[in-house]
């Protein structure tokens, strides 16, 4: 076993409000998040010596450290893959602390996602030095037929799982009713007092047919999520329950792309979430059944079923059943994306994610799951599991 | 580079043109003022073990089957180029 056993923990978590017209750019978003994640851990700038993000992000790391006053950084890296790699930050953070090249480490996203020069849901006509969606070279072979936005990407794969296993736009409604009846209760989410039945998702409008409606996206959204992430002896001093990092891994594999995997053998498994489940499961020693809660990156609702299925939390094909049972909701078998997800909170590339697992583990959630003590995060194929102690 | 054996010679190949259906999507929002909508994009395997983005011509969306045999026709493309796109197969195969 390799996990980290907790000698990492979340101390700090910090975010701006999520729109869609932040009015400021993503680096005063970013150092917002950060100026509150540090002022939620007790700590100062002075006290950082990491700054990790993903490779999509826009701030570039010697403008935060003059525009936050980090003193002396001594770590800094990027994890690939898009949102995907969103919860790669807690690897990067979590091997950077416990092999001594950092002590306080800060992870930060900032978007602009409906705001910014191009809408993040919309068309890639040309790479970008900050899109990973446009940089890769199979994403060219998409552009001439009009396949050009992340929903056309993925509806491909999830067309070809509902072909695989007989799973229903209404199938798939399950799931966001469960997300969107979250989002409801929750004040900072897009989808606050914003009701959603299995007929208003049915009745939403196609974006892509037949997989993808209207309401199976997620929201473009402006905004910020800092975490501040140090050791299990430094968190014992400071005034929040850790989050400790109890396993954290990746798994990117051969012919999978940054939001679809359009050459890999089977597409109705996210087999880079097959590798991602085993690598955490077997790192934490936890059971499935041991968790609380989990936080599943839903860019688009689709890929949420089917990381259930790749996670192990049921059979392949069986989605559809784990989720008419209401497993994703209070009470369920597994209380999923508590906050409303990405599809009913808002879209800061995965790392609101994080922000609602921490939540979870100190007992504040606005849904809070009782005595909740073990959550996963997971984005396609980057991941962690997080525990209260 | 060959990523089965980091070859790094190639030479182009002829191909039959023919396969099936792997998966599909009709695509009707965001509209691009290059394309007519709904896009019909696609996946195609050929026969040949190669799956390749397209998309399908001279088929009605309700006709669109996920494993119907396929031929490839070449339509333009920006510039002077030509792209291969896909329509159901006129003879069996």
């Amino acid at each position: 076993m390799s996990g980290f056993g907790g000698r990492a923990a979340i101390v700090g978590v910090g975010a701006t409000e999520f729109s869609r017209q932040a009015g400021r750019t993503e680096l005063r978003l970013a150092c917002e998040a950060i100026r509150d994640a540090l002022r939620d851990a007790g700590l100062t700038a002075a006290d950082v010596d990491g700054i990790v993000s993903y490779t999509v992000d826009p701030v570039e790391e010697t403008e935060l450290v003059r525009a936050v006053g980090f003193q002396e950084i001594g770590f800094s890296s990027r994890v690939p893959y898009g949102g995907g790699g969103s919860m790669g930050t807690l690897l990067h953070a979590a091997a950077a602390i416990t092999s001594g090249a950092a002590e306080v480490v800060v992870a930060y996203r900032a978007i602009r996602a409906r705001s910014g020069a191009t809408r993040f849901g919309g068309a890639k006509t040309a790479a970008s030095p900050t899109s990973g969606h446009s940089g890769t070279t199979a994403m060219q072979w998409c552009m001439p037929y009009g396949v050009l936005t992340p929903a056309s990407w993925m509806a491909l794969n999830a067309t070809r799982y509902m072909h695989t296993y007989g799973v229903t736009s209404a199938d798939i409604g399950r799931a966001v009713v469960q997300l969107r009846a979250y989002a409801e209760t929750n004040p900072a989410a897009w989808g606050y007092q914003r009701p959603m039945t299995l007929e208003d998702h049915q009745a939403s409008r196609w974006i892509a047919e037949p997989c993808i409606r209207l309401f199976d996206c997620c929201q473009e959204t402006d905004g910020s999520v800092a975490l501040v992430i140090t050791s299990r002896e430094r968190a014992a001093d400071l005034p929040n329950r850790p989050a400790f990092i109890a396993a954290a891994a990746g798994a990117g594999l051969f012919e999978q792309e940054i939001a679809s995997d359009h050459y890999s053998r089977d597409l109705a498994v996210m087999e880079g979430s097959v590798a991602l489940g085993r690598r955490l499961f077997e790192r934490s020693g936890f059971r499935r059944d041991e968790l609380d809660a989990a936080m599943i990156y839903d860019a688009f609702s689709p890929i949420l079923l089917m990381q259930l299925e790749a996670l192990g939390f049921c059979g392949f094909g069986e989605a559809k059943d784990f989720v008419a049972a209401g497993s994703l909701a209070p009470g369920g078998a597994l209380p999923t994306n508590t906050n409303g997800g990405l599809i009913g909170e808002g879209y800061i590339h995965g790392l609101n994610l994080v922000l609602e697992a921490v939540s979870q583990l100190r007992g504040t959630a606005v849904n809070q799951v009782p005595d909740a003590a073990r959550v996963l995060v997971t984005a396609s194929r980057t991941g962690a599991i997080l525990t209260r102690d | 580079m060959c990523p089965h054996c980091q070859s790094l010679d190639y030479k182009a190949e002829q191909l039959s043109g023919r396969g099936a259906l792997y998966s599909y999507a009709l695509l009707h929002h965001p509209r691009n003022p290059a394309f007519d909508y709904p896009v019909l994009a696609a996946l195609v395997d050929l026969d040949e073990g190669i799956r390749l983005v397209s998309n399908l011509v001279d088929v009605a969306p309700g006709d669109i089957r996920i494993g119907m045999r396929l031929e490839v026709a070449f339509e333009p493309t920006a510039g002077d180029g030509s792209v291969p796109v896909f329509r159901p197969a006129r003879s069996a195969s």
